[in-house]
């Protein structure tokens, strides 16, 4: 008690280099929460992405676009593939597209998706993100299976000069007929449909498309059998690349399998690497940490020779000793971290964004930098945080400051007096 | 008669310097009564400080026995010598040696806290020491801001706080000057009724003042009866007033 005692009370007696110990523990500590947070916002953001698209595989006709009207690019998958991919373990759910193109003003084009009503709406893109949003107007129902309805993209209705509050009453023509450089004509009737919704997707292209339930597509082309492409939902991330391999041996034969290669790759590699960057960064703070503790206890101990040796001679034991610096040494670094945890509060989230984007982003490829300007970094600090700031910091003092200790109950009292 | 406080027997204590071995104590036989002051004079460089060190269990002799107070010095453990340091010996050093962010109560009550005396009882009988030294205005003062004299007496203060039966004091006023070492040779003097005082000292007064003057030189005792007021021999006087020069 009383060695605590005077350990803490050692603390005061250089206020600035208090202070000044304190500043340089505090660092390490910020470091330390900013990792911590990066870390945990990266596993936020890669929980997110499994749950979207991780888990998304997609199946195309071999060798084919399996655009219905697409020079070259027409083969569609067989209507077998459906019944296969189903009886794959882990594939929750099976969506059947059909896709034509249809010209607008050249040298551009939109595209009519056919889907069944209850499919989620995947853009024909080339990228995964910006699924659609309603805007005006409604969703698909099952009723409206086989019916001349369609949900138009923003950009698309308003070439063909469809307004949002027209929905409802607007009509849409589709022209199998009409051609374009890679666009052959299938000499089919016009048919005109009602439009019952517009989305939104975010990007020029995603709104230039045009989604109608699958039977009127198929009537409207003349397509009888075969899909355009097959999207297989798998339960879980985990279980994405078993299926890939069970679609390759089922129907690799006819079908080219697309895994979600950007999402997989980016779950394997990418932010396993910010997660370890971010790691050892942390432990560079520790490391950090436990350097100061071990200059300032070694300089501590230096110091005051004289005094421990003359502790020893009054009857000090050397379990006194050590408790006095040791005490003292966690009282420093539980110090430093509370300052880390405070600095961090008030500016964590600002400085970790920065922190982030210079210390781990220039290490990423490129192609990642637009998820992670989304990154969200907390500076929030949960009660677990800061029994984690606390047992680093005992433990930093205890490892740091073991060298200096041992130096200072080595000697004998005798000795400690004359090692100046 | 009192019985022997202090016995040694056939102590050395040897340095290795590269090849060449130095006797800083050889072979040494002593005994020291039960209460009084013993002064220790002798050149420098003759092994006062060593002999001192070595009956304070600071330091072990190369060879030989040292009994203090019914204690075999020489074997003791790291936790039994903690404990003689606690309750059997006081210190008191030529530079004070206080802490210096403590104060002189504090300083006081410090060994009595390792020998686990209540709160309460260290106080009063740290207050009840300085204040039988003269220093009761002085509790609340740290060692900084205290004139050397009022240090020393803070440190022999704290040297007796356990009531040790053995107080060893190595030139307790060679910083000071000669009025206040006058002071400290008449607190010593007087702490010396009740215990075993033993001083190095350079100062011839000092000497005069104690029971018993133990002569040393290159290690050994010189023969000198054990006589109060002996006077110096005239090497070592010679050797004193180079000194204070
Ligand atoms: N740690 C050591 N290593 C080697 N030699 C030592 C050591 N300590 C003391 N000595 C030697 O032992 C001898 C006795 O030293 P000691 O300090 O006991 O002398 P002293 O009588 O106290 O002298 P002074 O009056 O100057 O304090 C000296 O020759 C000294 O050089
Ligand atoms: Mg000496």
């Amino acid at each position: 008690m009383g060695m605590i005692f005077l350990g803490l009370r050692n603390l005061l007696r250089n206020k600035s280099r208090l202070a000044l110990i304190v500043v340089l523990i505090g660092a390490p500590f910020f470091l330390l929460l900013a990792m911590q947070s990066i870390g945990e916002a990266v596993d936020q953001q890669t929980a997110e992405m499994n749950r979207s698209v991780n888990t998304v595989l997609q199946l195309r006709a071999r060798g084919s676009m399996g655009h219905v009207n697409m020079s070259n690019q027409d083969r569609l998958l067989p209507d077998s593939v459906v019944e296969k991919v189903r009886a794959i373990d882990h594939v929750i759910q099976v969506e059947p597209y059909l896709l034509a193109m249809s010209p607008t003003t050249l040298p551009n084009f939109a595209m009519h998706v056919g889907l069944a009503p209850a499919a989620v709406k995947r853009l024909e893109s080339h990228g995964e993100s910006g699924n659609p949003r309603i805007i005006a107007g409604r969703e698909f129902t099952p009723e409206d299976a086989g019916q001349d309805v369609a949900i138009i993209g923003q950009g698309y209705a308003e070439w063909a000069g469809i307004k949002p509050e027209d929905i409802g009453k607007a009509t849409f023509t589709a022209d199998p007929t009409r051609t374009h450089p890679v666009i052959y004509g299938i000499n089919r009737p016009k048919r005109t449909l009602r439009i019952i919704g517009m989305y939104a997707s975010g990007y020029v292209f995603g709104d230039l498309q045009m989604f109608i339930p699958i039977d009127t597509f198929r009537s409207i082309y003349g397509i009888e059998h075969g899909f355009s492409w097959v999207f297989v939902q798998a339960d879980s991330v985990d279980n994405v690349a078993a299926i890939a391999q069970r679609l390759q041996e089922t129907v690799g034969d006819v079908a080219d399998i697309l895994a979600p290669k950007s999402a997989a790759v980016f779950t394997a590699t990418t932010s396993r690497t910010v997660i370890q960057l971010a790691g050892a960064g942390g432990v560079a703070a520790l490391v950090l940490m436990i350097v100061v503790v071990f200059f300032v206890l070694l300089m501590q101990v230096r110091e005051r020779a004289r005094e421990i040796g003359t502790l020893k001679a009054i009857g000090a034991s050397n379990g006194g000793v050590t408790i006095q610096f040791l005490t003292e040494a966690i009282a420093f670094t539980v110090l430093g971290g509370l300052l880390g945890v405070v600095v961090f509060q008030l500016l964590g989230e600002a400085i970790t964004a920065r922190l982030f984007s210079l210390g781990i982003g220039s290490f990423l490829p490129s192609q990642y930098k637009p998820l992670f300007d989304s990154l969200s970094v907390s500076s929030h600090v949960s009660g677990s945080v800061l029994v984690l700031v606390v047992a680093v910091a005992v433990f930093a003092a205890v490892i740091g400051s073991s060298y200096g200790v041992w130096q200072a109950i080595k000697l004998s009292p005798l000795e400690a007096m004359k090692d100046e | 008669m009192n019985s022997a406080l202090i016995e040694l027997r056939g102590v050395s204590k040897s340095y290795r310097k590269g090849g060449e071995t130095i006797d800083a104590i050889a072979d040494i036989d002593l005994e020291v009564q039960e209460t009084g002051m013993v002064a220790v004079v002798g050149p420098s460089g003759s092994g006062k400080s060593t002999l001192l060190h070595m009956l304070g269990a600071m330091d072990r002799p190369t060879r030989g026995e040292i009994n203090v107070a019914g204690q075999v010095v020489n074997r003791l453990s790291q936790g039994e010598l903690t404990r003689f340091r606690r309750q059997t010996v006081g210190f008191v050093f030529q530079t004070f040696n206080l802490i210096p962010n403590l104060t002189a109560l504090e300083n006081v009550a410090l060994p009595m806290e390792f020998n686990g005396v209540s709160k309460a009882a260290r106080l009063k009988r740290a207050k009840s020491l300085l204040e039988r030294f003269q220093l009761g205005p002085r509790l609340k003062h740290r060692p900084r801001e205290l004139s050397g004299g009022e240090m020393q007496r803070v440190a022999i203060a704290r040297a007796v706080a356990n009531e040790p039966r053995l107080v060893l004091a190595d030139e307790p006023t060679g910083n000071l000057d000669s009025r206040s070492g006058q002071i400290i040779y008449e607190v010593l003097r007087e702490i010396s009724r009740e215990r075993t005082v033993i001083v190095v000292t350079h100062a011839e007064d000092l000497a005069r003042l104690a029971d018993r003057v133990i002569h040393i030189r290159d290690g050994r005792l010189l023969d000198a009866p054990p006589m109060p007021g002996l006077p110096l021999d005239r090497n070592e006087l010679h050797f004193v007033q180079q000194r204070a020069i």
